[in-house]
């Protein structure tokens, strides 16, 4: 048997894209994961018998396009399921509005409550296109090394700097004055509706602990839009079978490359020896040895519990327990015996992303409550009910609600998470009842992970979705610490492949391919 | 000249000095060099540059007294107070030495420490290091220990970030090498801070001060105070990302030398106005107060003068603005003369003034509940900021337009250090009180009424830990962001002329591609805190802007005057 290239600790999503990419170029790869099943928060759960529902994630749209092309997950059973409705958004007063993939569609609903909105929304979505375009760029690339430039780092530099300057002069100016920004305060400059406001802002704060008056919400925003066509609405494809499809599509394209899976198999300790890694050992005691440890967990918890603190650092070490983690979101899936009722919600428009968040105070407010360790009493929802789309997960005329709850922190200050869980299920229903009235009644079971599910359940600390939190101080060349955004952290052959490298979190496999690309790079410079 | 400079050491600001009220000439078009629009610290500042490098300067300002927000005034017969800026910190210490304001009056006095009241218990920290760490030790073991390490770490910082203060910003959708050489100069010297050095840089530009503290420290009403100086004349919370980085500025005046890092001017503020204008008007330039402009004027795409509200007409080769874009884009130039795309920016720069001013004429010394006496730590700012979470709630109600119900409040005694500023046995107490939101929340105005419930909570803010000090009171001056605005023209009330927010800095300040003090009409230019660095009592926008009118050349055969 041939010996192992590198070990892939952690079957999360990223984890399978870069064990598939590493085993495509003729590695031998092995994935370590600690639970039953690979794909992390990218699973699909039987919430109720005959009932199937996202286990945490709910959309995939973001799953950046050349992934599913090198490593053909179509042919691997991946179906996604795209629809022409991004967000259904009801309002308080029992009106709603719908963002649809086609902006001029879009343009001329808003006109009906603002002509000035209507007017200015494919503006808007133009201009998203156009940054977000950037903002791509910057993603699919290696973050350069600061400190000790490379001449690859000056070649990657000169090529940010003109795909900056394709951006022309006025977007170039746009782009460094808008990324810094809170999101509240680009759309308050566009849209005047505040149903629009909020709608469009929500996206900026999904799973960060961050309100949209924060500064650098507009770059969590134009991260979201970056590629795949997302634009001022973003994205809202599902997989079909849920998003364990894509999980089960990414393993199998993974072995399909060469890779092998053990499931069951935690990681205790990342092995060194001379300042590189050399293996890992599991919690059974068994080591496996390797040259390429890549880690699929968050920088925090790799860093802290999985290395040697010796072999870290004391400074390194202080920086990474420093990583901000603050986990703020909780996920809720209901079994509904009947689609429920929306005012101006007919079947197509609750496809997409079925959007809670009436106005920026009213998400702002909602943030306000996590800030003290309390659960906002009027959360910010985003809902998805894929069984409009892929009926085949629940029985015939029933449907799926998938609901990713903010802002509930991990660490509350009253009470603890043992108690709670209930509380946050009766928040998520009772706050549906209020836009679509007989909610409750629809309700037959649901389930509710928590933010310390989170972390005790996937391993992620402090309960964070995102592995870290996507503010701008952990962004880019310094996601998730200055020095160590190429992958790397000073230790040879330990490489970080998760949401906690740039360019962030999210169903994007985008750490993940990137991380490959630099781990092979390596290996062809060793051979 | 002599004889006037000595008049003006000696003058009192507020009293008259320098007064040319309208002279009745009418329309007998006059011409300088330069006009300089607005008598504040900036504006004056420029027109000292400006003079001393030989050009004809005229300064207007539309006030009685020079200073804008840099102002001492007598509210009440007997007490002057430094009615909006309180404290100084930041003024260029090349500024002081350049101009030589010493000489022309300026006089720093220390203002030692901070202490932090509490229900019963405080923290006062001092600028005897030794002292303030063995305060803190009273608090935690922990963050005596980092408190060493974090000071050491911020001067570092502050060290590496102080030639930002003195750079003109390129334009980033511009390649040009002269424009880039400050910036990569600097980059350089970025690669040579160690990785510690440049993760903490990166974390100051972008974290919220509470975030950056607390990986420092635990103490609560010590990282609340610490923070305050995050949030101090913005529309932001110390939980907002990017007010970490004005925490440095505690530490650049520290490496400045020249000054103590934390002062006020003997006679108030108003005091630098008035040694800057000294040391202008012997170098030759003219100030007129009670001039208020009415317009630039501009012909064919340049400004050529300006009128003023008599009628009067100056003409001048170059017109320096010191006041925000606001007022010198939208009020002073006729409509249809920019474009509209540059208008449009205009409009969306933010100004959003958050902060109120309280200003106490009191019959004696007040004394804190939880350390009673008139010792030496009513002598520096006494801070109401106990908790980060107390900071937070203070923004929260802000955030939704009502002014805090507990808000933070730095106050300062200066009749302690400056018994002048009022009469014998009396003294006066300034409140910078936070947030204090310019636009009310629905249907509400800052009319009497609300100036009132202002000011009432403001006095039972300062009554739980000063249990006496309504009965000491003997005026009361409240400033809404209404009034600072009515006052000094600052649009919104805004203390820095606009927010200090991160995409309101360096290249984008105030507008992107109009950060290097030129604006779309040729020789009409910007010298205010509206353009970088920003606001304070810096001065380094006047003097920027100052120089950036000379390199132009087009004064450069004048000789100087204020050198000799």
């Amino acid at each position: 048997m041939r010996e192992l290239d590198a070990v892939v600790v952690g079957g999360g999503h990223n984890g399978l894209v870069t064990a598939a990419y590493l085993a495509r170029a003729g590695r031998r790869v092995l994935v370590l994961e600690r639970r039953a099943k690979v794909g992390g928060i990218l699973e699909t759960v039987e919430m109720a018998p005959g009932v199937r529902a996202p286990g945490i994630a709910h959309t995939v749209g973001r799953l950046r396009r050349s992934v599913i092309d090198d490593l053909e997950l179509l042919r691997h059973g991946l179906v996604l399921i795209d629809s022409p409705v991004r967000v259904f958004a009801p309002q308080p007063d029992g009106s709603a509005l719908t963002l649809w993939a086609d902006a001029s569609r879009t343009a001329e609903e808003l006109r009906a409550r603002s002509r000035h909105d209507g007017g200015a929304y494919p503006v808007f979505d133009r201009k998203v296109r156009s940054l977000a375009s950037f903002v791509a760029y910057l993603n699919a690339a290696t973050p350069p090394d600061v400190k000790t430039p490379k001449f690859a780092d000056l070649v990657a530099g000169l090529r940010t700097g003109r795909a900056f300057r394709d951006l022309g002069t006025k977007a170039s100016r746009e782009v460094t004055r808008i990324l810094p920004m809170a999101i509240a305060d680009v759309v308050d400059e566009v849209f005047e509706d505040p149903a629009v406001r909020g709608a469009i802002a929500s996206r900026a704060v999904s799973c960060a602990a961050m309100g949209p008056l924060s500064a650098g919400t507009a770059a969590t925003f134009l991260s979201d839009s970056a590629g795949n066509d997302g634009g001022a609405p973003g994205q809202s494809v599902i997989a079909r079978g849920g998003p364990g499809g894509l999980a089960e599509a990414l393993g199998s394209a993974a072995r399909s490359f060469g890779a092998e899976i053990r499931t069951g198999a935690e990681v205790a300790r990342i092995l060194t020896r001379d300042h590189r890694a050399v293996g890992v050992a599991l919690t059974g005691g068994e080591e496996i040895h390797a040259s390429v440890i890549v880690a699929n967990a968050d920088p925090k918890r790799t860093l802290t519990t999985l290395v040697d603190p010796v072999v870290l650092g004391p400074h390194l070490m202080w920086r990474a327990g420093n990583i901000r983690a603050p986990g703020v979101v909780s996920k809720v899936n209901l079994a509904l015996s009947a689609l429920p009722k929306f005012p101006g919600g007919d079947e197509e428009r609750l496809k997409g992303r079925i959007v809670i968040a009436p106005s920026i105070d009213y998400l702002e407010r909602a943030f306000d409550a996590s800030k003290y360790g309390r659960i906002s009493s009027e959360p910010f929802l985003e809902v998805t009910i894929p069984t409009l789309s892929d009926p085949a997960l629940a029985p015939e005329g029933r449907h799926v609600m998938s609901v990713i709850v903010q802002y509930t922190p991990f660490e509350l200050r009253d009470g603890d998470w043992g108690s709670e869980r209930d509380s946050v299920g009766d928040l998520v229903v009772g706050t549906l009842e209020q836009y679509a009235p007989g909610f409750g009644e629809l309700v037959t079971a649901r389930q509710v992970t928590t933010p310390v599910d989170l972390e005790r359940e996937y391993g992620l600390s402090g309960g964070h979705p995102l592995h870290a939190e996507p503010g701008l101080d952990c962004w880019f060349a310094w996601r998730p610490l200055l020095g160590h955004a190429n992958y790397r952290f000073g230790i040879e052959g330990l490489y970080l492949c998760g949401s906690g490298a740039h360019p962030g979190g999210g169903i994007t496999g985008a750490p993940g391919a990137n991380a490959a690309r630099e781990i092979l790079a390596d290996l062809g410079k060793g051979n | 000249m002599h004889a006037s400079i000595a008049w003006a050491r000696h003058a009192l600001p507020g009293t008259g000095f320098l007064v040319q009220p309208p002279d009745g000439r009418g329309k007998v078009a006059r011409r300088y060099d330069v006009v300089v629009v607005g008598g504040g610290h900036n504006g004056l500042t420029a027109a000292a540059y400006l003079a001393r490098a030989g050009t004809k300067v005229l300064v207007l300002e539309r006030r009685h007294v020079l200073g804008g927000a840099t102002v001492t005034e007598e509210v009440f017969p007997g007490f002057r107070f430094s009615v909006l800026s309180y404290v100084v910190s930041l003024l260029r210490p090349e500024i002081i030495r350049e101009l030589d304001l010493p000489r022309h009056g300026l006089e720093i006095l220390p203002l030692d420490g901070t202490i932090t009241p509490l229900d019963d218990d405080h923290l006062w920290r001092v600028n005897d290091h030794g002292k303030t760490i063995r305060e803190i030790r009273r608090w935690s073991k922990n963050d005596a220990e980092a408190a060493e390490e974090y000071g050491r770490l911020m001067v570092d910082m502050a060290r590496f970030v102080k030639p930002v203060l003195s750079m003109v910003p390129p334009d980033p959708a511009k390649l040009s090498p002269r424009e880039w050489m400050p910036v990569l100069s600097l980059a350089r010297s970025f690669r040579d801070l160690t990785q510690r050095q440049q993760s903490t840089f990166i974390q100051l530009m972008t974290m919220s001060a509470a975030d950056f503290l607390e990986q420092w420290f635990e103490t609560e009403p010590l990282k609340a105070t610490m923070s305050a100086s995050g949030i101090i004349g913005t529309f932001q919370g110390v939980r907002s990302p990017g007010t970490a980085y004005v925490l440095l500025h505690h530490y650049m005046g520290e490496i400045d030398g020249a000054f103590r890092a934390w002062g006020i001017p003997r006679g108030g503020t108003g005091a630098i106005a008035y040694a800057v204008a000294s040391a202008a008007q012997e170098a030759g330039a003219e100030i007129r107060t009670e001039a208020p402009v009415a317009r630039i004027e501009v012909r064919g795409g340049r400004a050529t003068g300006v009128t003023l509200e008599s009628g009067e007409e100056i003409r001048a080769g170059v017109v320096l603005s010191s006041l925000d874009p606001n007022w010198t884009f939208l009020r002073l130039i006729e409509s249809g003369l920019l474009d509209d795309g540059f208008i449009a920016e205009v409009k969306r720069y933010t100004y959003r003034g958050s902060s109120g001013k309280v200003n106490l004429a009191l019959d004696g010394l007040p004394e804190l509940a939880c350390k009673p006496g008139r010792g030496e730590w009513l002598r520096g700012a006494i801070s109401f900021s106990p908790s980060i979470d107390y900071m937070e709630r203070a923004y929260d109600d802000a955030k939704y337009g009502r002014f805090s119900r507990r808000p933070y409040i730095d106050c300062i005694i200066p009749t302690l250090v400056d018994p002048s500023m009022a009469p014998p046995g009396k003294h006066v107490m300034s409140c910078f009180v936070q947030w204090a939101p310019y636009r009310l929340e629905d249907g509400k105005a800052w009319d009497d009424d609300m100036r009132n419930a202002f000011g009432e909570t403001v006095m039972d803010t300062l009554e739980e830990r000063f249990p006496k000090i309504r009965d000491l009171v003997i005026h009361k001056q409240v400033l809404s962001p209404l009034d600072i605005e009515d006052m000094t023209g600052l649009t919104e009330g805004n203390i820095f002329q606009g927010e200090l927010s991160l995409e309101q800095l360096f290249f984008n300040r105030p507008v992107p591609g109009w950060a290097r003090y030129r604006t779309p009409i040729t020789d009409l230019w910007l010298c205010g805190s509206a353009a970088h660095p920003g606001g304070g009592i810096m001065g380094a926008p006047g003097r920027m802007a100052a120089l950036e009118v000379l390199k132009t050349g087009r004064f450069a055969r004048r000789g100087s005057r204020g050198s000799a």
